[in-house]
């Protein structure tokens, strides 16, 4: 395999696939610390105490950002598949990537809100 | 164009393809399993809920351990193919590259099998 072959160096696709690498690169080393924190399971107090320090504002902020990074992963990998197996998609390459974009910071803002709301008016 | 390929280029370029394809399979499953997941954990529950109690409700329906353990394999191989990939692009020397995929497979393949256990003997 030639070097750098994998790079992409075309322009508007540019700063979706540095994104792309990115979020994919932060969501993998989020599923690494979680599977420890999940692993702990058989140590109830050590596990309750775990996930109720997920509650506090700070990892909420980091949640609401883990679920935009998941959102634009998942959302532009659909488009780059969709790409790779409908030729006529990249005409429109440029819009889908807005229309992908837009969609995820829309469902981040709704999920976000559900994320931040229990911190303020507890649970239900 | 048609240049002979040595056996070994061969193979290196059949496994690139397989992994070509495998990125794009495993994203589509992924898609669902990893939104559903946040879905659960955070809109139709909340994370202050997600407690050593809840898991054991969850899993004592055996799919939702089967799910946890696609969601667990799929995203490791996925995550671990895609790493694969930027370590090749962006590490230049070939001992620091070797040296760093190797790390990221060892850590790749502990972490699988903790999350097996896991998954496999929680009561
Ligand atoms: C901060 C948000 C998250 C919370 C609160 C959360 C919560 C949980 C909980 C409670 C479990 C225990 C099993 C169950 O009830 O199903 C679990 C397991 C798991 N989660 Fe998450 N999760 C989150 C985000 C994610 C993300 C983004 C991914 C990957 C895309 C992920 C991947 C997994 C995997 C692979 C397991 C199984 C772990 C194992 O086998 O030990 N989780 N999660
Ligand atoms: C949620 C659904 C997901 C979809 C639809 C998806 C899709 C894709 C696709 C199509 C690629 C290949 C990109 C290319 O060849 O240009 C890719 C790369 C990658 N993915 Fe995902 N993925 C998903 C989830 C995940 C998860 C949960 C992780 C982390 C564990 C992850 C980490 C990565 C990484 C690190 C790369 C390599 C990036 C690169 O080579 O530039 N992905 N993803």
């Amino acid at each position: 395999m030639s070097k750098s072959s994998t790079i992409y160096k075309g322009k508007t696709g540019q700063w979706a696939f540095i994104l792309h690498r990115v979020t994919g690169f932060l969501v993998f080393l989020f599923i690494l610390l979680h599977i420890i924190d999940v692993s702990t399971l058989n140590d109830p107090t050590v596990y309750n105490a775990i996930h109720q320090l997920y509650g506090n504002i700070f990892l909420r902020l980091f949640e609401v950002g883990l679920l935009f990074a998941l959102l634009y992963h998942a959302l532009n990998g659909l488009r780059v598949i969709m790409i790779d197996l409908w030729p006529g998609v990249i005409k429109n390459e440029k819009a889908l990537f807005q229309f992908m974009l837009s969609l995820a910071i829309v469902l981040t803002l709704v999920g976000g809100y559900f994320i931040v709301k229990p911190f303020f008016v507890g649970v239900h | 164009m048609a240049q002979a390929l040595s056996s070994r280029q061969r193979s290196r370029q059949n496994f690139e393809t397989w992994a070509w394809f495998f990125m794009r399979i495993s994203g589509l499953i992924l898609f669902f399993l990893a939104l559903v997941h946040m879905f659960i954990m955070h809109i139709e529950n909340d994370v202050t809920q997600t407690t050593v109690a809840f898991v054991a409700k969850r899993w004592q329906n055996p799919w939702w351990r089967l799910f946890d353990w696609l969601l667990l394999s799929l995203g490791l191989l996925h995550g671990g193919n895609g790493l694969r990939v930027v370590i090749d692009d962006y590490v230049k020397r070939a001992s620091s590259r070797t040296f760093l995929k190797a790390t990221l497979y060892s850590v790749a393949a502990a972490l699988f099998l903790l999350g097996t256990i896991t998954i496999l003997t929680f009561r």
